[in-house]
């Protein structure tokens, strides 16, 4: 293929139809923004995704969401009722000329209106189907219900975080959908390699629970190689070798035990180092035994600090410290003006712009990345259904009254 | 017998740790062939191939050793560049072209080449030099703040998350890139932030306080943007043992009543709509807290997916390595490490129709590769590698 096939990015001219529901939109958004032509196919009126907050202010539209936005960047949108025997038949004349297809429903019940995998491979045996459910598609709970809440609980990532003295805490934000998003995007161009080598599709099934339980990093190492059932310890993360810390304006996020001599000279240089210069504790265990107290003195020291102070003279030293930051601050980041990590994106309906998170990563190639917002419902209908599949007008007409589309 | 799908790639591995190891496991997992370079002098503390640790993140790899500061050693190293497919570093960003090792310098052994850089910050701006770990990036990119009971006391996570959502992205940047190799020729530099990597796991919040100018605080266990009530996380029978519970529609509110027997309480007025819910949610949790602590977790939880409630057991690492959903889709594995023995490790969260696995193995020793590497690859004589070997370069 010639050199411009890749204009919009590695994936430019891969074609993906989006049935995607919020748990696993990111997934599409991350191909969408890599240049592929990601068709979101939703039901008539839009998805219930577009009413989850938080909302955009100031913008008079009835959906507005702005979850939903930052998920389908890039993609084009359709609306079509897959339950209306018209809207299944419109659907399989897209399935020919596609070569992912992302779903979200509950499993078996693609199967139920016929149009499974194994239905819809037939009319394209190239078809990659990726099937993103709670716990996946087989096994005793396949059917349970599911939200992050419940994905986060059952996956392992509630139990190790949080205070012993409260309840297990949850991470912020739908992390299993992005989680599952990421492992479901890796799962597809797996897929399309082995397409090329192969010729044949794939049906891949990712599970929201077992995503969570894959991004645990030392939780099950631990328990397999030692036994150990980690427990909830606030910000002391698994060594005890972390810690968050008050300063005069916010908290910083200090190592413990990381180049100890160093460090009991710094507080020493400006009389807070108790009595940590004593030689005993240069022995790691001994610290350990006795974490409270080297807290407390750390603790007495960032207090009298503001976080750009302790953070600067840190990085100098190579300490690998951080402040923790509100999502505010992140906005104003100096690094990330740099990198232009935000992208600014047109918010259709209003003429203001939405800066919004980019890729994590820069490539070499020269890519005319795009910064198109979410559709709104429907907003392709003519031009997928009138231009590409060739639907007379008045036939599309027809569609509408019907409410197929 | 069909071949692993990334079967016939060659990955040259000079990363360290959790997020660019995993990574580099990730394309093992898949057929790569991946050569981890070490040296006896960095492969210590969790770098050292017989933890656990290192087990985890290195499985299927292969490993030889060179002590990159020879300028001999970097000489085979770009020997080995020019007949591999990817180079994935994660030192920091000076390490690289101080070893005049760079993309650009890489790129004339091998102009197809696909090279990762992983870095806490990104390889330019003022905080190219950023020296972090994944739960400091996690507090630099707003997950700790975020993930907390209250704005005055951040939590954050038990782990270091922000590394594995890092390493996804590095495997899904490389696979990208080799789908434009495969159609353009052309080898391509990736430099992936781990700090931008927590940041698009925040999207929704950034837009908010960026756009909106709210600004955002924790919400503990509630969604406050799906508002729901009952929501959150309750204690059960037992030490330590826990359940959640989501209540989002009326349908599900009246359910949830059904299954509690309809005690007088869930009658009352301010409990008859989500926002009376809401309002009085202290009341409420209580109730809910006081039904759920005589029952073990699994039974609350059966009751209510039974009645069409998403609900779930807050499970622990015991509860995992023994779930039956995660071992009806063989969710972990077992490998025979040549000294640890027998380890149970998990595999990922992805299971395809078709394509079959083929053989795992445990992670390697130290060289393990050397022979294999530097005579087979390479061609090098033996004398030459003995020589080598004493003067401390193959090390």
């Amino acid at each position: 293929m010639k050199l411009s096939a890749n204009r919009y990015g590695f994936l430019d001219g891969l074609r993906v139809l989006d049935l995607a529901d919020e748990t696993a939109s990111f997934s599409t958004k991350l191909l969408a923004d890599m240049g592929a032509r990601v068709i979101k196919v939703e039901k008539p009126g839009g998805d219930a995704s577009r009413n989850i907050g938080p909302l955009f202010k100031d913008i008079s539209r009835s959906e507005n969401s702005i979850p939903f936005f930052y998920s389908n960047t890039n993609k084009l949108g359709i609306t079509l009722d897959l339950g209306h025997n018209e809207g299944k038949s419109i659907f399989s004349k897209l399935v020919p000329n596609t070569d992912v297809i992302v779903e979200t429903f509950a499993p078996g019940e693609l199967k139920r209106m016929g149009l499974n995998f194994e239905a819809l491979s037939s009319l394209n045996p190239k078809l990659i189907w990726a099937s993103v459910t709670g716990f996946g598609q087989n096994g005793p709970r396949r059917n349970f219900k599911v939200s992050d809440l419940v994905a986060s609980a059952y996956g392992g990532q509630m139990y190790v975080c949080g205070s012993p003295s409260a309840p297990p805490l949850k991470s912020f934000g739908d992390q299993s959908y992005y989680a599952a998003s990421l492992f479901a995007a890796t799962a597809i161009l797996l897929a399309l390699r082995n397409r090329a080598k192969t010729g044949t599709g794939e049906h891949l099934d990712i599970s929201l629970q077992a995503s969570v339980t894959a991004t645990l990093e030392h939780v099950m190492v631990r328990y397999f190689a030692e036994g150990i059932i980690f427990q909830r310890q606030e910000s002391l993360h698994w060594n005890e070798g972390f810690v968050v810390l008050p300063c005069k304006d916010g908290f910083i996020h200090v190592t413990l035990f990381q180049k100890w001599e160093t460090l009991v000279e710094w507080l020493a240089t400006e009389g807070l180092a108790a009595d940590l210069a004593d030689e005993k504790w240069l022995d790691e265990g001994y610290r350990r035994q006795h974490l409270g107290h080297v807290i407390t003195v750390l603790k007495k020291w960032t207090t009298a600090h503001t976080i750009k102070e302790i953070f600067e003279t840190a990085q100098l030293m190579r300490f690998p410290w951080a402040p923790v930051r509100s999502p505010n601050e992140v906005c104003n980041s100096p690094q990330l003006k740099a990198r232009k990590f935000f992208i600014e994106r047109k918010y259709i309906g209003s003429g203001k712009t939405v800066n919004t998170p980019g890729s994590p990563y820069k490539t070499s190639s020269k890519i005319e990345a795009r910064t198109h917002p979410a559709p709104m419902p429907g907003e392709h209908n003519e031009l997928i259904y009138r231009q590409e599949l060739g639907l007379s007008e008045k036939n599309l007409k027809l569609l509408y009254d019907c409410n197929v589309i | 017998m069909q071949s692993a799908i990334l079967q016939g790639l060659r990955v040259v591995d000079l990363t360290r740790i959790v997020a660019g190891p995993y990574t580099t496991r990730m394309l093992a997992d898949f057929g790569a062939e991946v050569i981890k370079v070490q040296s006896a002098k960095m492969a210590t503390g969790i770098e050292s191939n017989t933890t656990p640790y290192f087990c985890a993140w290195n499985r299927n790899k292969r490993s030889i050793t060179l002590d990159m500061d020879y300028s001999e050693a970097r000489k085979i190293f770009l020997k080995l560049v020019k007949i591999s497919d990817i180079v994935v570093e994660n030192f920091s960003p000076r390490v690289m072209s101080n070893w005049d090792l760079d993309y650009a310098t890489l790129k004339k052994s091998n102009a197809g080449l696909i090279m990762l850089s992983m870095s806490g910050a990104g390889q330019n701006g003022p905080w190219k030099d950023l020296v972090a770990y994944g739960p400091t990036v996690q507090s630099l990119g707003g997950l700790t703040y975020l993930t907390s009971y209250s704005q005055d006391a951040p939590m954050g996570f038990g782990y270091a998350y922000a590394d594995m959502v890092s390493g996804l992205y590095g495997a899904i940047s490389i696979l990208a890139a080799l789908e434009h190799r495969d159609r353009c020729g052309q080898g391509q530099y990736i430099d992936l932030s781990e700090y931008e990597a927590v940041c698009t796991t925040i999207g929704p919040a950034l837009i908010d306080a960026g756009f909106n100018q709210n600004q955002i605080v924790p919400e503990g266990n509630e969604a406050e943007q799906r508002p729901g009530a009952p929501c959150g996380c309750y204690k059960c029978s037992g030490v330590d043992r826990w359940c959640v519970i989501a209540i989002f529609s009326e349908d599900e509110w009246q359910s949830l009543c059904s299954v509690l027997g309809n005690p007088a309480w869930s009658e009352e007025d301010k409990f008859s709509s989500l926002a009376g819910r809401k309002q009085h949610k202290e009341i409420l949790d209580r109730h809910i807290g006081e039904w759920t602590a005589g029952q073990t977790a699994e039974n609350v939880v059966d009751c209510l997916q039974q009645a069409g409630i998403a609900a779930g057991v807050v499970q622990n690492a015991e509860d995992l390595a023994n779930d039956p959903q995660l071992a009806a889709g063989n969710f972990f594995t077992t490998l025979d490490h040549p000294v640890l023995g027998e380890i149970k490790t998990d595999t990922y969260p992805i299971r395809f129709k078709n394509c079959r696995q083929t053989p795992w193995k445990a992670s390697p020793l130290l060289g393990e590769a050397n022979q294999y590497v530097f005579r087979e690859l390479l061609g090098m004589k033996k004398t030459t590698i003995r020589s080598y070997i004493e003067q401390g370069i193959i090390a």
